[in-house]
């Protein structure tokens, strides 16, 4: 039951982030700078969200550790680049870390 | 008054929009799955986190935190502070959602995870699109992605191991997330926000549970809405 309850606690607390600002329209007015600056919300999340996870769990120490993946982040954020879609990100970023792997990297 | 009656055009091209995003929630939903296995969390209530929390990374680290015996007060922080970013989804997203209706506005959120955000923020069939399709196309993305989600986590749980650890599948999600980042950045602006996030994210991973990720989004954010105020300076 105690874990039910706090499932349920973190659902609500979810929800009231994801709803707020939607939900409360111009209800919760917010500076012409600040509207402006959210245009930037999409590349500094998905930025804080990455990176950390390519760089894997070990900080700097590890860094050989970490090569394969960070230059398969970077093989895919290049055919992002150029092909403007998400597969080729996901299937360039997974051959280059297989082919990595396999080479014993 | 517009009319927002199901819109098939809108959900259809939501559900397509976000068909690619799904791809790294499935190995991930996997692991989530096998993680309240081993953790010996009570089935049930671990899967039903999937529809009742929602959002991947915040059950992942709530389920280590139970694991660890860990007090609810800080699994529910722990929680509020990683989706504090949805907030700011929320807020990036009001624009473009205010003229809906307000029982969708009440209740839509509950679909916006990361892949929703970024499908709603940045689709190009979006751009100068009527409300109602608009709303659609969001519930098209949201419905996928929660299937799918609730999905992977039942098989997870069911079969666990099914995904072998070498083949490494959990690294689509920092991959769809670099992909998410290399579509979204589109100005010099930009560029210092993903930098500045990305640094402050790296080095602020020994802050509690959660925080250094919404440290470094506000910084992010907070450094490109200067840098472009400056850019408009110097032009004028």
């Amino acid at each position: 039951m105690r874990l039910w309850l706090i499932f349920m606690a973190c659902g609500t607390v979810t929800f009231a982030t994801r709803a707020s600002f939607i939900t409360l329209g111009d209800r919760l007015p917010l500076p012409d700078s600040v509207e402006r600056a959210l245009r930037y919300v999409a590349p500094a999340a998905f930025a804080a969200i990455s990176v950390p996870l390519i760089l894997g769990g070990d900080g700097v120490s590890n860094f050989s550790a970490d090569l394969p993946r960070i230059i398969a982040a970077c093989a895919a954020a290049l055919a992002v680049f150029r092909l403007k879609n998400i597969p080729s990100s996901l299937l360039t970023g997974m051959v280059v870390l297989w082919l990595l792997e396999w080479a014993g990297l | 008054m517009e009319d927002f009656s199901f819109d098939r055009r809108g959900f259809v091209d939501g559900i397509r929009a976000v068909f690619p995003l799904i791809v790294p929630g499935i190995p991930f939903g996997l692991v989530l799955g096998l993680t309240i296995t081993a953790n010996n969390i009570d089935p049930l209530a671990g899967w039903s986190s999937s529809w009742l929390i929602f959002a991947g990374s915040a059950q992942l680290v709530a389920f280590n935190l139970i694991d660890d015996g860990a007090s609810a007060t800080v699994i529910i922080v722990s929680v509020l502070l990683i989706n504090s970013r949805h907030a700011m989804y929320s807020a990036a997203l009001r624009p473009k959602f205010i003229a809906m209706p307000s029982k969708f506005r009440l209740l839509g959120p509950y679909f916006l995870l990361d892949q929703c955000f970024a499908v709603a923020d940045t689709a190009p069939e979006l751009e100068n699109s009527k409300p109602p399709y608009r709303m659609w196309h969001f519930l098209g993305t949201g419905v996928l992605t929660w299937s799918i989600w609730l999905t992977s986590v039942a098989i997870g749980i069911m079969v666990g191991d099914v995904i072998r650890e070498e083949w490494s599948l959990t690294f689509t999600v920092p991959l769809m997330f670099t992909g998410l980042l290399a579509l979204s950045v589109k100005d010099r602006p930009g560029v210092l926000a993903a930098v500045v996030a990305g640094a402050v994210a790296v080095l602020g991973r020994e802050l509690p549970q959660g925080s250094g990720l919404l440290l470094a989004i506000v910084l992010g954010v907070l450094a490109a809405g200067i840098a472009e105020n400056q850019l408009e300076g110097s032009k004028s």
